[in-house]
């Protein structure tokens, strides 16, 4: 059993050439190497900053933790959470304008809504 | 038995049974069995994979960790977090895009290869395997703490090991990833509860995180070990530092684990296994869209961060406030020495009876239970779409009609939760504890290393790179899955040095070994014909902008966003 194709070119209106995709996914790609090299370069700081750095772990900051304590214990996951966030919102905003330009040309409903605005 | 336990086991069976009942399947559809009919919305699926994610592992494990390795055991909680950074950018939107039931049939059609989708199932079977065991392990130890007693002449640990089990596997079996899906929102919003409340507890009285961590890191950190004259008694052990050999390894500083090496290789093996864990991924097959998928992500990340978060600040917790609360307590002086604990997995439980008596107990148990059963939920489900699906539906009986393929996802369900039964009760945590402090969250590390080694890369490749071919992908795989499973297994024989840490989470090495080995591969064979078509479905929007067209027209109904 295969499943249903929700996107299967079946609908005329609702599709992407080729070239769109290809250019979109560039751009895709790239934000997401972007990020993830990023992220590489923040959980590798831990331990380089650990071995070069005794304030790292020696000084006492946020409620008395060392700074490496505040990190392994609730910072890095709001990094995280922030980088996810700034990366979600570049990508979906991306897609929105490389793909679907067609498709708002033809759909009378999304034509009407520019319209009222 | 208490009147706590019973009650506290009987509040699990109503919300699970009870949930599984109410969103039961209403027909005997594949789509409906193994996707939930590709309707859950954001906010849904983001609570149901927490907790699917969210195992024994990371709610006795993590806390275990710090408890008995300080710092270093934060570690864990780190890169289980940072698994969805790359699920994030790198999988999510694309792998829901593209469809299918599994990460083998994705792979499969992807490839248009029925070798690499077959390879794909035992793969994912091994990883299913590796973190199924220690789910059930977590069981048999909260109902060893909870109850205390066995069942038809069965030790305790078993009896727990057995029904959690069970109770688990009837539930998937007969409610397929719609009654799954809900159980698992239902069940994170309650293990987090349970978090939540120990931790206002905790603070409320007077415990001061700074302070704590300060006062735990003025002597060498120390943990128990079986020693004295037979090797029967337990007696404090001080770890080695790992980070600076000659000085005292710390609670508030790092080495009492790991060495430089070891730290980066953990985060790098749970960090980029999460993207490769079947369980966790194939939830993203059941989102509307592809943007869905994304944004369900994003609050994943945000979800379990907070999560974790606490796990690693009751940890701390545990072990600044057992040693003071040992007198006057008998209960507690039978599970520890000098005032810390034997079997660490018990340091959330023993908090939570320490300040809420037998209902805090009863509350802490049971979300450790919900905590091993949501995980236990989402691994059978996936092993039963990987032989239901992807080996029976695709190659033993491909005319088989939709009753005859669920009924097969039913049995390979059973099974598999038999197998685990039976590999949990061999394996009793207290004999490996020397060796591996917290049983628990080591043996989930297994299966993250073969995620993490075999599967991540070849789903990433196959999603960002078009010339990846099926010969390069099943060379990956293989490739990827022997070396991590040599590494691993190697580690327990060698002595504890950089390169057993190395070996002990072998992503680091072995995912780069395993990207190569598919670029030369692919580079010598031909790429898929069907390519172009696979990229503009998994990379185009199409699809996404059709569901959310649908969704408008049909106000009130599906999240599509």
């Amino acid at each position: 059993m295969t499943l249903p194709e929700v996107g299967a070119s079946s609908d005329r209106e609702v599709r992407d050439t080729p070239a769109e995709v290809d250019a979109a996914f560039r751009a895709q790609r790239a934000i997401a190497l972007a990020y993830f090299f990023l992220f590489l370069i923040l959980v590798a700081a831990f331990p380089l900053l650990t071995l070069t750095l005794q304030w790292w772990t020696g000084a006492r900051v946020l409620g008395g933790l060392s700074p490496g304590f505040v990190a392994a214990a609730g910072g890095l996951y709001l990094i995280f959470a922030v980088v996810g966030i700034a990366a979600a919102r570049l990508s979906a905003s991306v897609e929105s304008r490389m793909l679907g330009g067609q498709q708002e040309l033809d759909d009378p409903e999304i034509s009407a809504e520019e319209v009222s605005r | 038995m208490t009147s706590t336990a019973v009650v506290t086991l009987a509040a699990v069976l109503v919300i699970v049974l009870g949930v599984s009942f109410l969103s039961r399947p209403r027909g005997p559809s594949t789509v409906d069995f193994y996707l939930a009919g590709q309707r859950v919305g954001v906010m849904t699926n983001s609570w149901a994979i927490c907790g699917d994610y969210l195992s024994a592992a990371s709610f006795l494990g993590v806390a275990a960790a710090v408890y008995v390795s300080g710092l270093d055991g934060a570690w864990y909680a780190v890169g289980f977090a940072a698994g969805f950074v790359p699920v994030l950018l790198l999988i999510a939107a694309p792998l829901r895009r593209f469809g299918e039931f599994s990460l083998a049939d994705f792979l499969g059609r992807r490839m248009e290869s029925a070798p690499v989708r077959l390879a794909s199932v035992g793969v994912v079977q091994l990883v299913i395997l590796c973190y199924l065991v220690p789910q059930s392990v977590g069981g048999g130890i909260t109902w060893e703490l909870l109850v205390g007693q066995g069942l038809l002449g069965l030790s305790p640990y078993a009896t727990g090991v057995l029904l959690s089990t069970a109770v688990v596997a009837v539930v998937v079996a007969f409610g397929g990833m719609r009654g799954t899906t809900w159980n698992q929102a239902v069940q994170f919003l309650l293990l987090f509860a349970a978090l939540v409340w120990l931790a206002v507890v905790v603070t409320a009285d007077g415990f001061r995180y700074g302070d704590a961590v300060h006062s735990l890191s003025q002597a060498p950190l120390a943990n128990p070990t079986l020693g004295g004259p037979a090797g029967q008694e337990w007696v404090l052990t001080e770890e080695t530092n790992q980070m600076h050999p000659g000085e005292p390894a710390l609670f508030g500083e790092p080495g009492a684990r790991y060495g430089p090496l070891g730290q980066v290789a953990l985060v790098v093996t749970l960090g980029l296994g999460t993207a490769g864990l079947p369980h966790v991924m194939n939830r993203y097959f059941t989102s509307p869209t592809g943007k869905a998928a994304r944004t369900t992500t994003v609050w994943v990340l945000m979800l379990i961060g907070a999560f974790y978060a606490m796990a690693i600040m009751l940890g701390t917790a545990a072990r600044d406030i057992i040693p003071d609360a040992v007198a006057g307590r008998p209960w507690l002086e039978e599970l520890t020495i000098n005032g810390v604990l034997h079997t660490p997995e018990h340091a959330l439980p023993v908090l939570g009876r320490i300040y809420g008596e037998q209902s805090g107990l009863g509350l802490i148990a049971a979300a450790a239970l919900i905590a091993a059963m949501s995980t236990v939920a989402g691994l059978l489900l996936a092993s039963a779409a990987t032989w239901g699906h992807d080996v029976y539906e695709r190659h033993i009986n491909p005319k088989a009609t939709q009753r005859q393929a669920v009924w097969a996802g039913r049995i390979t369900t059973l099974l598999g939760a038999a197998l685990a039964a039976g590999l949990a009760i061999a394996l009793r945590p207290e004999a490996f504890a020397p060796a591996m402090p917290s049983l628990v969250a080591t043996m989930v590390t297994w299966a993250f290393a073969v995620a993490g080694s075999a599967l991540t890369p070849v789903l990433v490749l196959a999603i960002w790179w078009h010339r990846t071919t099926a010969a390069g992908s099943l060379a990956g795989l293989l490739t990827g899955a022997g070396l991590s499973v040599s590494m691993f297994l190697t580690a327990g024989l060698i002595e504890v040095t950089w390169l057993r840490e190395l070996l002990a989470a072998p992503t680091l090495v072995v995912a780069p070994i395993t990207v190569a080995v598919v670029v030369l591969v692919s580079l010598r064979t031909s790429a898929p014909v069907g390519v172009q078509a696979h990229w503009v479905q998994m990379h185009g929007t199409a699809a996404d902008r059709r569901a959310e067209r649908m969704a408008r027209l049909t106000r009130g109904g599906v999240d599509a966003r």
